[in-house]
């Protein structure tokens, strides 16, 4: 099983890779069988890498959010996989170059520097922290997903403004479906984070005794939660839409990206667990 | 390649010429059906905006010389039959034969010849000539499989190439840019303002993408209503035009008006009131109608006639690329169509020759029979058999293999055998008797 889940580690980035070549061809030189094998083959990655955690889970019994390099391959899965989702919610097949470069990088992180932790804290066995840490991911992986669609909005945005008709014009999907896209991919954030914040609240309490409501962490994932979805409620009630909503899009982006690396490393509580 | 092609299209005449010898369906059948009674064993025709021409088998003709007193009196009929020798002259047509017939057609299919290149129509005009000849029943196994190649160029070119991609005209480049920004057409309204011809053909185009809604407006409210006659949609007041910048996303502008009817404070204010959802104004006025700085409002996009039509070059530019992929799917059936072709000259050719040469042997043997024994004369049989045999067999053989050998060569060696032992059905026909 060690020997599998070692083969599958260092596969998995030159997968990514294939793919995301794949995607790019596809999009830059519309190649037909690039065209045709690059969803399937996305499908098997996603697929293969799904496998890979599951079996690094119950191999090494523990999920894999151990240290910051198991964290980066759940990252990477979760990038991969809600981009699954929006490519078939959406049936435009034409951005995932854009999305899936971030997914490899994460798994080529995570394959180099990998290692099995022999000490594990017994806090860090348990499946509700899994579900946690993943709805947490997953949420931060929407999130910079919808990024994404939204700088890619501001592009064709500024293109078709400036009568720039080159390849941007010509593959993107039309403005209104990136703006979709990247609102469903908010909507999928805002979903998970507020499973990993429900979960949360029932688990850590119940697992660490020097629990805090003060803790930065707790602080910063629930504001990001809020922004999101003040927006959300904003876009509903007073019609939001168009540039200023993607602008807002890749704002808070930037700000959960920097409150959440500015928390894991200047500020210190129960919510560390590595 | 017993074929031959006169013509006119937009490169060889002008439209008041061309339009003297463009053939209605009937005037198709007629012509096509005088034509195999007199000229030819098969031919059809066809006559489009921006050509006509006629494609045949002659009935008497050489497998290669050009024939030009047959292309000429092509011409002539082709003039006289619509009574046009006033306007339309020899020197308005081109011709083609043999291979250079086919090699024309499949240009012509797969759009290349076409005044916008690219233009998909064609292969439809070719198919509705191609049936009405077959109605007329002036076509055949020749004509048949020509067509057929044709066809399947065309559908090759649309598959394996670009060159039909992009909008090539203003007022699609117009509909193009609105997919860009909408989603679904279906969903959105448009506000045709003003009767021009090209805004009126955006508008027309838009509704053939199925647009949601269309509003129409002019100063003189009988031409908008006489517009929602032809295209359907509502007619609204001039007067009240900032109201209708609210309900609709898409606006066409054309109206020969001295100054702009529409400024920048008049759409802020009207994005305002419509919580900033996307409009899209194309503004084909000359002068300009709309105020240029109107593109600076956020989710406006407006674009001009210059806009539209660097679209529609750069379109026709990257459509022009795509022709040496054209080319050499063109070639590829040609040779596809030649082979076939040379199948059908070949294996009669080596049959009249063994015929030919079976013919004298048998004349001989019957001559001679009765020099030999009766023991003998089945080796006779035999021996003069395999000497025929022999003497056919490098002959045949050289004739099947002649690849690598041009078609011309080709032809030339089947010509100059079936010359020098006099195979041709004239020559068979008088030694008959």
């Amino acid at each position: 099983m060690k020997l599998i889940i070692d083969s599958i580690n260092f596969l998995l980035p030159v997968l990514y890779f294939v793919t995301v070549w794949a995607y790019a061809k596809a999009f830059f030189s519309d190649s037909p069988s690039a065209k045709k094998t690059k969803t399937p083959l996305f499908l098997s990655v996603v697929g293969i890498h799904f496998f890979y955690l599951l079996a690094r889970t119950l191999f090494l019994d523990h999920p894999p959010i151990t240290d910051i390099y198991e964290i980066m391959t759940v990252m990477s899965f979760s990038i991969a996989a809600t981009y699954l989702v929006i490519e078939f919610r959406t049936k435009v097949k034409g951005t995932g170059y854009f999305i899936l470069n971030l997914a490899f990088l994460f798994q080529l992180l995570s394959t180099l520097f990998i290692h099995d932790v022999e000490e594990v804290k017994p806090v860090l066995r348990s499946y509700l922290l899994g579900l946690h840490v993943s709805s947490a991911l997953l949420g931060y992986a929407a999130i910079a997903i919808s990024a994404v669609y939204g700088f890619l909005y501001l592009m064709l945005y500024h293109h078709i403004k400036s009568s720039r008709f080159g390849v941007i014009y010509t593959k993107l999907p039309n403005l209104e479906m990136l703006e979709r896209m990247s609102m469903v991919a908010i909507t999928f954030g805002f979903v998970f984070l507020t499973i990993a914040i429900a979960v949360g609240f029932v688990w850590l309490p119940r697992a660490f005794t020097n629990f805090s409501y003060a803790d930065p962490k707790l602080i910063g994932t629930i504001g990001i939660w809020a922004l999101y979805g003040g927006g959300l409620g904003a876009k509903k009630t007073i019609g939001l839409q168009g540039r200023k909503i993607m602008i807002l899009s890749i704002v808070g982006f930037v700000i959960s990206f920097f409150s959440l690396t500015v928390v894991n490393i200047y500020f210190s509580g129960f919510h560390n667990f590595h | 390649m017993n074929l031959v092609a006169v013509g006119i299209n937009h490169r060889t005449a002008p439209l008041e010429v061309r339009e003297k010898v463009w053939y209605s369906d009937d005037e198709i059948r007629h012509a096509v059906a005088e034509l195999k009674n007199n000229l030819f064993s098969e031919c059809f025709l066809i006559s489009t905006c921006n050509r006509t021409e006629l494609y045949g088998v002659p009935n008497n003709g050489s497998p290669i010389a050009e024939d030009y007193a047959l292309a000429d009196q092509l011409k002539d009929f082709l003039i006289s039959f619509k009574s046009a020798s006033a306007f339309v002259e020899r020197k308005h047509f081109y011709h083609f034969f043999s291979v250079g017939t086919v090699q024309h057609l499949f240009k012509v299919a797969s759009g290349i010849d076409s005044m916008v290149i690219g233009d998909i129509q064609i292969l439809s005009q070719i198919k509705d000539g191609y049936t009405i000849a077959v109605e007329a029943k002036t076509t055949n196994t020749f004509t048949h499989r020509l067509v057929q190649a044709a066809y399947h160029v065309g559908k090759r070119t649309r598959t394996e190439t670009r060159i039909t991609e992009g909008a090539v005209s203003v007022s699609y480049a117009a509909v193009e840019l609105a997919n860009k920004i909408f989603s679904d057409l279906g969903k959105r309204s448009a506000l045709l303002i003003g009767a021009g011809e090209t805004g009126e053909l955006t508008a027309k185009h838009l509704v053939g993408r199925g647009i949601g809604k269309l509003l129409v407006t002019n100063r003189t409210r009988s031409k908008a209503e006489e517009l929602v006659a032809s295209l359907g949609g509502e007619a609204v007041n001039f007067e009240r035009l900032t109201q209708h910048l609210l309900h609709a996303d898409i606006i066409i502008s054309s109206v020969a008006a001295p100054q702009h009817i529409l400024t920048k404070n008049d759409i802020g204010r009207a994005m305002k009131e419509r919580a900033h959802r996307p409009l899209f104004i194309i503004d084909i006025g000359v002068p300009r109608n709309i105020e240029p700085s109107v593109n600076n409002v956020e989710n406006v996009f407006l674009h001009d006639m210059d806009a539209l039509s660097g679209i529609v070059d750069q379109n026709l530019q990257k459509r022009k690329a795509e022709i040496p992929k054209v080319n050499a799917i063109i070639f590829e059936e040609l040779t596809e169509f030649h082979n076939w072709h040379e199948s059908l000259q070949v294996n009669p050719t080596i049959a009249d020759l063994r015929d030919y040469f079976e013919a004298i042997r048998q004349e001989e043997v019957v001559k001679n029979i009765n020099r030999f024994s009766p023991e003998n004369r089945e080796l006779l049989e035999l021996v003069t058999k395999r000497i025929v045999n022999k003497l056919l067999h490098a002959p045949t053989t050289n004739l099947k293999n002649g690849s690598g050998e041009s078609f011309e060569e080709k032809h030339t060696k089947l010509h100059i055998v079936r010359t020098l032992f006099g195979l041709s059905k004239e020559a068979r026909h008088e030694e008959k008797e």
